[in-house]
């Protein structure tokens, strides 16, 4: 814990040069920049990039966790007892910070079809034009590629609790390859 | 709440426990996502609007906004309830517990007078309500039944678990309740559809039931309901008048919602093939001559995609005569529905013979543009409180507001 501290009060510092004048960073993002990277982008595999996500779809996703309906006990843990005020500033401070795609190059063939499904599976109609997410439906768009399968995977297993039951339902029938294929294109996509 | 089949589900977020997530073996739901959408509106971004999951000081609700007829006043008479649906008070007011689907909890607020304290009793739950009878507390969640005994002075200890005596269906679309104590000591619970449109998966959706106390003596007492969020008896004639909202797209015009009327156990009210007054449902029921048959009526509509919450015939001595046996109806407001619709309470007035009425709002002000879907509340129930004002809960900001009326002063 003490590590995880120390790592987050570097990345604070990291956040802060790289933010310049937007010098009112909550207190409390120390904790999250960590493991979520300090400008939100995520360097750590199996870990979310929270950057560019809605403000509502955050506040949302931290309420419920800390209420202990929803995220890992890790999560559960950072939150409990944390005042709404806090959740609010946290969610305004990581929806303004830049997303940033995986700038790894893309197998043209993978991401095409990853396009494809997700066309015919309508994902835009939810997470919004450009996968860029909106209200309480979370960013696809640079989101980590690993994660996004993983995720996917949970959903349609209904390994995922807490979360809005309407993912599962869409992602009934859908085979894991075909979510290897979305992660790919969603995390290529700015 | 209405919704694609599983899919498009909840506004708020739908929950599960995590217990109860894993225990469940991995059934996987139907292929909902398609269900009900025709291709002609396969490019809509029409989806649930987002509720608020954070508190909202009472310095932060726009009251002054609201719009009443004359001489009546709105008030905030609670806040910081974030995601209040239904209310129950004790007999002598003292204390109301108030219900919430996504964030898990049951509040009870202790009214003292000229302020209210709002705590939590209950958290962790899947969508709870709660309902006050008999000196007990009753917490209905999803998939679990909580009896607080000796509750008549606040809920006090352990619950005691009733689960198992009332026979829960799983599936959660559409499965919030609202419940009520009746006259006849039976508790009314509603199981909706667990889709936009379909035959439901089993013959224990789509249907309101009353139980005992202790979930003996199950009945069935209305089918074809396809998710009530309301309902009240009328004072005069007893009988049980339900709040039912209407599938979701086939477009801005509807088919409505419905505000029907129960005159015996065991009517139908048209679910899934027959919607509002006779609208025969193009997906399950094209060209079928029968889709209506035996299908009760609703006494009214109530506009399309509404989403009709809570009803409450007035009794009280405040209003003028004319609200007497009437009944205030919430109308929370659609999402599926390119120009927004709803965001007030209504005045439901019924013709003698009850068989049809007039549709009034009374409360506006929530919904400041139907086209870019600008509203900061979201009316949800009523309750009417001993000196005869009315209370509204607001989901979106989790408050109470309270209407009173006093006659404008004769010049």
């Amino acid at each position: 814990m003490l590590l995880v501290l120390r790592k987050g009060r570097w990345a604070l510092l990291a956040a802060l040069f790289i933010c310049g004048a937007q010098a009112q960073v909550p207190e409390r993002a120390n904790a999250c920049a960590a493991c979520h990277g300090a400008d939100g982008n995520s360097a750590l595999a199996g870990t979310p990039s929270i950057a560019g996500q809605p403000k509502v779809f955050l506040e949302n996703y931290l309420v419920m966790t800390r209420e202990g309906i929803r995220g890992s006990q890790v999560m559960q843990g950072l939150l409990k007892g944390m005042p709404d005020k806090d959740i609010v500033a946290l969610a305004v401070h990581f929806s303004k910070l830049k997303s940033k795609p995986n700038e790894e190059k893309a197998d043209p063939k993978l991401f095409g079809r990853g396009k494809d499904i997700a066309a015919k599976n309508r994902c835009a109609s939810c997470h919004d034009t450009g996968f860029r997410g909106k209200e309480q439906m979370p960013r696809l768009a640079g989101q980590r590629e690993e994660f996004l399968a993983e995720v996917m995977l949970q959903y349609r297993q209904n390994r995922r609790p807490g979360g809005d039951t309407m993912m599962n339902a869409a992602l009934h029938g859908i085979p894991e390859a075909d979510f290897k294929a979305l992660a790919h294109y969603f995390s290529r996509l700015k | 709440m209405r919704t694609k089949a599983f899919a498009l589900a909840a506004a708020s977020v739908l929950v599960l426990s995590v217990q109860a997530a894993f225990a469940q073996a991995p059934a996987s739901p139907p292929p909902a996502w398609h269900q009900g959408k025709p291709p002609a509106l396969a490019e809509s971004k029409l989806a649930p609007l987002a509720g608020k999951m954070t508190e909202t000081p009472a310095s932060e609700i726009p009251i002054s906004k609201l719009k009443l007829p004359k001489g009546f006043k709105a008030e905030i008479w609670a806040s910081g309830l974030v995601g209040a649906r239904a209310m129950t008070m004790n007999d002598d007011q003292t204390k109301m517990w108030v219900g919430t689907r996504g964030i898990g909890r049951v509040y009870e607020v202790s009214n003292e007078g000229d302020k209210r304290t709002v705590k939590v009793l209950a958290e962790k739950l899947t969508q709870p309500t709660s309902v006050y009878a008999n000196g007990a507390l009753y917490v209905f969640a999803i998939d679990k039944v909580l009896r607080y005994d000796n509750a008549a002075k606040g809920a006090t200890g352990q619950p005691v678990d009733m689960t198992a005596a009332f026979d829960l269906p799983k599936e959660q679309h559409h499965n919030w309740k609202y419940v009520r104590f009746g006259a006849d000591k039976k508790l009314y619970v509603p199981f909706g559809a667990p889709c936009n449109i379909c035959e439901p998966p089993t013959k224990e959706y789509a249907q309101i039931r009353r139980y005992n106390l202790d979930g003996s003596g199950k009945e069935v007492i209305a089918t074809g309901v396809r998710n009530t969020q309301g309902f009240d008896w009328h004072p005069k004639t007893g009988e049980l008048w339900f709040t039912d909202h209407g599938r979701d797209w086939l477009g801005d015009k509807g088919p409505e919602d419905e505000l029907n009327r129960l005159s015996k156990p065991g009517q139908n009210f048209g679910f899934p093939y027959c919607h509002a007054k006779g609208y025969v449902d193009p997906d399950l029921a094209k060209g079928n001559k029968n889709a209506c048959k035996d299908v009760t009526m609703p006494v009214t509509t109530m506009g399309p995609h509404a989403a009709v919450m809570g009803i409450h015939f007035y009794t009280g001595s405040m209003f003028p005569k004319e609200y007497q046996d009437v009944a205030f109806v919430a109308r929370k407001g659609s999402w599926n529905r390119e120009v927004k619709f709803g965001f007030d309470v209504v005045t439901v007035k019924p013709s003698a013979d009850g068989k049809s009425a007039k549709v009034t709002p009374f409360m506006t002000g929530f919904l400041e543009d139907p086209k870019t879907a600008k509203f900061w509340g979201r009316p949800a129930y009523l309750a009417q409180l001993k000196d005869g004002s009315l209370l509204v809960s607001d989901e979106q900001l989790g408050a109470i507001y309270r209407i009173s009326y006093s006659a404008p002063a004769k010049k």
